[in-house]
């Protein structure tokens, strides 16, 4: 099998190197280790030795040229009768695409060490054009300086897939060389080739991440004027807990209410008296309210820790709540600035109520021992169940969305659970 | 006794010592050519033209002898029994590599063999050697530990102060000075001031200069001082007087502002250890010519398809990223 | 149950696992028959002999880089350094060669060894035997570290770290060697990324390592006096870091105070606050604050040496302050 012999990496930071002089002609013998060419890098002058035993043929880059890093320019055959000249390194079979000419795609060389793409300057040779191996294809500029690169095979440009000024990336392909002169020569720039498809390139080598050019950055996002006295200083606790029970913290600032605010200022911010509702507002929520003579919850929960060992008392409640809904809901409960939600299972049983990361389907309100005797909140998301005092016995309200419930199952809900917290006994029944 | 009698009772060692030494220029010379077409991560160091130093070394050595490498690695590796494939794999950063594409070219530990790891800090496995030692002493083991490094580690602190202690506590370990005559890019009489020896002789450790490019004459010292080690009577040093056909790295190309390419080729063409053995084989009747190519061919193919092999293996899965940073 | 002193403690958990595992032994200067200079050793080379309690000479990158090798091995070194601040003369042994061994050889190396090293100012040695330097340590991938804050941690963590697979670094505070505390006659060991809770509190949670465990639990103190309940977590090894526990305690106080005697900037505290902030950010109800020590070389003279690091007094001023809703830092 013929060796290729390729301009090797030398420095670090080397794209290319100078052939000063091949030491062996073609068709002479060569043995492994024989000095083959001097190349010229930076300032310096070293031989390139020959990495197999054979017949040096193929040349295809001649003295006092540029090659690329990587580009083939001899071959090392087991015959020196072997006079098909080596192919470039960075081509390979064009694939047949629909609108390109037939031939041998020369792609964009690799040249320094950590370049993804190369600048097209300009092209030395016109789509049509015969050229030869030897001849400067185009010229093409890295980081540091501009270099010409060679056709590396006889025949006919038959298409230039890159324009002057555009980055290509390494490995992808720049031009088409064909054998005969091709009928309609194609001159096309990367963006209408990114739209057609693309010649097979040559395989990038698995470590090398080719990156495409750089879309231009997106235009900045239009910044949204906030004044800062718009702003509202809270905790992150508060504007969560204030977010999570539907309260606004610009009342709390309307208000005068000293800034920042923090958890216990939520207390302060629920006991502001309400807004009068907009008739929007008040058109678009269900409020029912149910007085019940005696707060049942107190004993039950007594006896529940007593008989039962159950002694969350916000759980109980969330379960009374659940089950006055379709089976299997999610109740948050709010108290005292903290809330807590509970999955309470199908049927009746309070032991398997659970706590919950849930979204509530259900909020209950628990104000027993709080001042206010009526709350009118308007309609948040989920359906609200408020508990206050009245006298002995309790005031519960059930505010909610239209949508969220309708009357005939707000109403059930609010006789239910009126029911259950009266005589709360009755719900094992 | 005479050479050529040694020779003749020695026959399978001595074509094992060949052998050596020709993988590890073949597995160089495939890494440089990895390099060079740009199919290999990173860069490296190569150990062509300093293979009578490891091999002769680690000949002298078995599976329970430990050593500690440099960044010029490779040849220590291949002479203490690492397989090509595992090795390629490891260069290549894939998950079949010995370290998993972990360490790459300069952190290649084969534990199996007892190579506890190339290190890519100059002279910074000194104190791993001679702790090697120091357990081997105080498990009551008769392992002995070759810490390899070359002259540029000479100016590092760590090696007086554990030459020092291994002096001290009589520990089997014996300092491998593979003096290639540059400390990177400087000749090392610029780096070095006094002898080399003197400074391991100054802790009362016994020290040697040999000829690094002689295969049999590292091997015979390092024989002599393998076993009085495992006695007890280390430490010792050794300064192998040898030469780094590349440059300090794989790119580092123009070299002539610190060393000329007639001093390059001097040492090539004159003093190259594997010809030189290659010749001592034939003449002795060791080896035919024959059976010296087919040895070598047989190596370049083992190199070939462990390259091939190592090429087409697979990059270790991304969710090892952050395995092995802490032991079970 | 009986009280014996940190340097007890940590003198019985050495020789409990040098009789337990043949393979551990010390080195470091003047670890045998001078026991160290703070005598933490003293009495281990009786028992154990000048092969398995080596004094070095005064060469802290040597023996330390031949413990990593002894490590690699299959032996168990402890290594005395006898200053935390001679940590910086280990650096390549401890940072780039033991912390990265089993990493770099794809899991097939193990470094299994102890560092024992202290850390602490106010004992009036000046910039170069003071400092606290456990974030250096702990930003290093591979390495765990240790921070007892009592005889009983310094006993439990010392044990564990002796079996523990990989390098491990124990800064013990260098004032606290006569610091007696309870430690039970029978065996234990305390696993590595667990927490502590020292004391429970609803309030505020103050997250405190090593010595500053001392200091907040006196804060805590003072703050019940005034009804804040403070509660008081020592996070024992801070890699790992029990994150979970610390975490679930913020959300319960939405406040906190992390406090460590490393340098305030780019420190320990830094980056407990910094991973409270990330994941507890919407349970804070105040900015989570960080003591540590100031952003000065520990100074000699003890009129100036006493103000560079947290005290009592200084964690309760600023755990008021939180309680309060007071602006704190605030633009």
């Amino acid at each position: 099998m013929p060796h290729d012999v390729t301009m090797p990496q030398l420095g670090m930071a080397q794209d290319a190197g100078k052939i000063v002089s091949w030491l062996k002609a073609p068709g002479d013998p060569v043995a492994k280790g024989d000095a083959l060419f001097e190349v010229e890098t930076d300032k310096a002058t070293m031989e390139v030795e020959a990495q197999a035993d054979g017949f040096l043929t193929g040349v295809v880059a001649g003295e006092g040229e540029d090659v690329p890093v990587g580009s083939v320019i001899a071959r090392i055959s087991e015959s020196a009768d072997d006079d098909t000249p080596a192919a470039p390194a960075p081509t390979a079979e064009a694939a047949p695409a629909d609108d390109l000419p037939e031939g041998k795609t020369v792609t964009m060389p690799q040249l320094g060490m950590a370049q993804d793409t190369g600048l097209l300057v300009s092209w030395q040779k016109a789509p049509g054009d015969a050229v030869a191996a030897d001849d400067v294809l185009f010229e093409v500029e890295t980081d540091k300086s501009t270099m010409e690169v060679p056709a590396g095979l006889d025949g006919f440009l038959a298409a230039t897939l890159a324009q002057a000024g555009e980055e290509v990336p390494v490995g992808d392909p720049v031009a088409i060389i064909s054998a005969a002169k091709p009928d309609a020569p194609v001159a096309r720039s990367v963006a209408e080739a990114a739209s057609a498809p693309a010649p097979a390139a040559a395989a990038p080598a698995p470590a090398k991440t080719v990156t495409a050019p750089k879309a231009p950055a997106p235009a900045p996002k239009p910044q949204v004027a906030v004044s800062s006295t718009d702003r509202i200083l809270a905790s992150p606790k508060a504007r969560r807990l204030a977010a999570e029970q539907g309260l606004d913290l610009t009342r709390l600032a309307k208000a005068g209410h000293p800034q920042p605010y923090h958890v216990k200022d939520i207390e302060v911010l629920r006991a502001l008296p309400s807004e009068a509702p907009t008739a929007a507002a008040a058109a678009s929520a269900r409020r029912l309210v149910a007085e019940v003579a005696e707060d049942g919850l107190p004993g039950f929960q007594r006896w529940m820790s007593e008989a039962h060992g159950v002694n969350d008392a916000d759980a109980i409640l969330a379960g009374l709540a659940g089950a006055s809904l379709a089976a299997g809901a999610t109740v948050a409960i709010e108290r005292a600035g903290l809330t807590r939600s509970f999955a309470t299972p199908a049927g009746r049983t309070l032991s398997g109520v659970a706590e919950t990361e849930d979204a509530p389907d259900l909020i209950l309100r628990d104000l027993r021992g709080s001042p206010l005797r009526s709350v009118e909140m308007g309609a948040g998301p989920e359906p609200v169940l408020t508990l206050t005092n009245s006298g002995a016995g309790l005031t519960i309200t059930l505010e909610c969305d239209p949508a969220s419930l309708s009357p005939q199952a707000a109403i059930q809900l609010l006789t239910d659970f009126a029911g259950r917290v009266e005589q709360p006994l009755r719900h094992l029944l | 006794m005479s050479p050529a009698k040694k020779a003749k009772t020695n026959t399978e060692d001595y074509l094992r010592m060949y052998r050596q030494m020709v993988r590890i220029r073949s597995f160089e010379d495939n890494a440089n050519q990895l390099y060079l077409s740009a199919k290999m991560p990173g860069l490296t160091h190569m150990y062509s033209g300093e293979e009578a130093v490891a091999v002769g070394i680690c000949e002298a050595l078995t599976d329970s002898d430990r050593i500690t490498s440099t960044h010029r690695g490779h040849g220590h590796c291949v002479a203490k029994g690492a397989e090509f494939k595992e090795m390629f794999c490891e260069l290549l950063g894939k998950e079949e590599g010995y370290c998993r594409g972990k360490g790459g070219s300069m952190h290649i530990a084969d534990q199996s063999h007892g190579n506890l790891g190339a290190n890519a800090i100059v002279g910074g496995s000194m104190g791993i050697a001679t702790g090697s030692a120091l357990r081997a002493k105080l498990q009551g083991s008769d392992d002995v530990t070759v810490c390899f490094f070359g002259d540029g580690a000479t100016a590092q602190g760590l090696l007086y102060e554990v030459m020092n202690m291994a002096a001290l506590w009589n520990l089997p370990v014996i300092y491998a000075c593979e003096n290639n005559g540059y400390s990177e890019y400087t000749k090392t009489e610029e780096i070095a001031a006094g002898s080399i020896t003197a400074r391991a002789e100054a802790f009362g450790i016994e020290a040697h200069q040999v000829d690094g490019q002689d295969v049999l004459a590292v091997n015979d010292l390092t024989q002599k001082l393998v076993a009085r080690a495992r006695k007890g009577e280390g430490p010792f040093f050794i300064e192998l007087m040898t030469y780094r056909y590349h440059g300090h790295h794989v790119g580092d190309i123009n070299r002539e502002y610190y060393r000329s390419k007639a001093e390059e080729k001097d040492w090539k063409e004159n003093r190259d250890p594997i010809t030189r053995f290659r010749h001592f084989l034939v003449q002795e009747g060791i080896a035919s010519e024959d059976e010296i190519e087919a040895i070598n061919a047989e190596v370049e193919k083992d190199a070939a398809d462990a390259v091939e092999y190592a090429l087409a293996a697979k990059y270790p899965d991304v969710s090892e990223v952050d395995m092995h940073v802490f032991a079970d | 149950m009986r009280e014996i002193t940190l340097s007890q403690a940590v003198n019985e958990a050495l020789a409990e696992e040098m009789r337990r595992d043949p393979t551990t032994f010390i080195m470091g200067e003047d670890v045998a028959e001078a026991g160290t200079p703070f005598k933490v050793l003293s009495g281990l080379v009786e028992e154990f002999g000048t092969d398995r309690v080596i004094d070095t000479p005064i060469a802290e990158p040597g023996f330390m880089g031949m413990a990593v090798g002894a490590a690699m091995t299959g032996a168990r070194p402890i290594v005395d350094l006898m200053f935390g601040d001679f940590i910086f003369l280990i650096m390549d042994q401890l940072c780039n060669q033991a912390a990265k061994t089993h990493y770099m050889s794809g899991g097939k190396l193990n470094v299994p060894l102890v560092l024992r090293t202290n850390l602490g100012a106010t004992r009036r040695s000046a910039a170069q035997h003071s400092q606290s330097l456990q974030a250096l340590v702990a930003h290093i991938p591979g390495l765990k570290v240790a921070m007892p804050s009592s005889a009983y941690e310094a006993k439990g963590l010392m044990k564990t770290a002796i079996r523990d697979n990989n390098p491990v670094v124990i800064f013990e505070d260098k004032l606290m060697y006569q610091d007696k505390a309870p430690v039970p006659e029978e065996e234990y060991l305390i696993p590595f990324g667990v927490a502590n809770v020292k004391r429970e509190g609803s309030d505020i949670t103050l997250i405190a390592t090593s010595s500053m465990v001392q200091v907040a639990e006196k804060a805590a103190e003072m703050l019940a006096a005034e009804g804040i309940s403070a509660e008081v977590i020592d996070p024992r090894t801070i890699v790992p870091l029990d994150e979970e526990a610390l975490l679930k305690s913020v959300r319960k106080t939405s406040r906190a105070i992390v406090i460590d005697e490393g340098h305030q900037s780019y420190g320990v505290t830094a980056e407990i606050a910094s991973r409270l902030n990330e994941k507890a950010f919407y349970h804070l109800d105040a900015p989570v604050l960080r003591m540590g020590a100031m952003d000065v070389p520990v100074p000699f003279s003890p009129a100036l040496e006493d103000i560079t690091v947290p005290t009592p007094e200084g964690v309760a001023e600023n755990a008021r302050k939180l309680c309060a809703g007071e602006m704190i830092h605030a633009a």
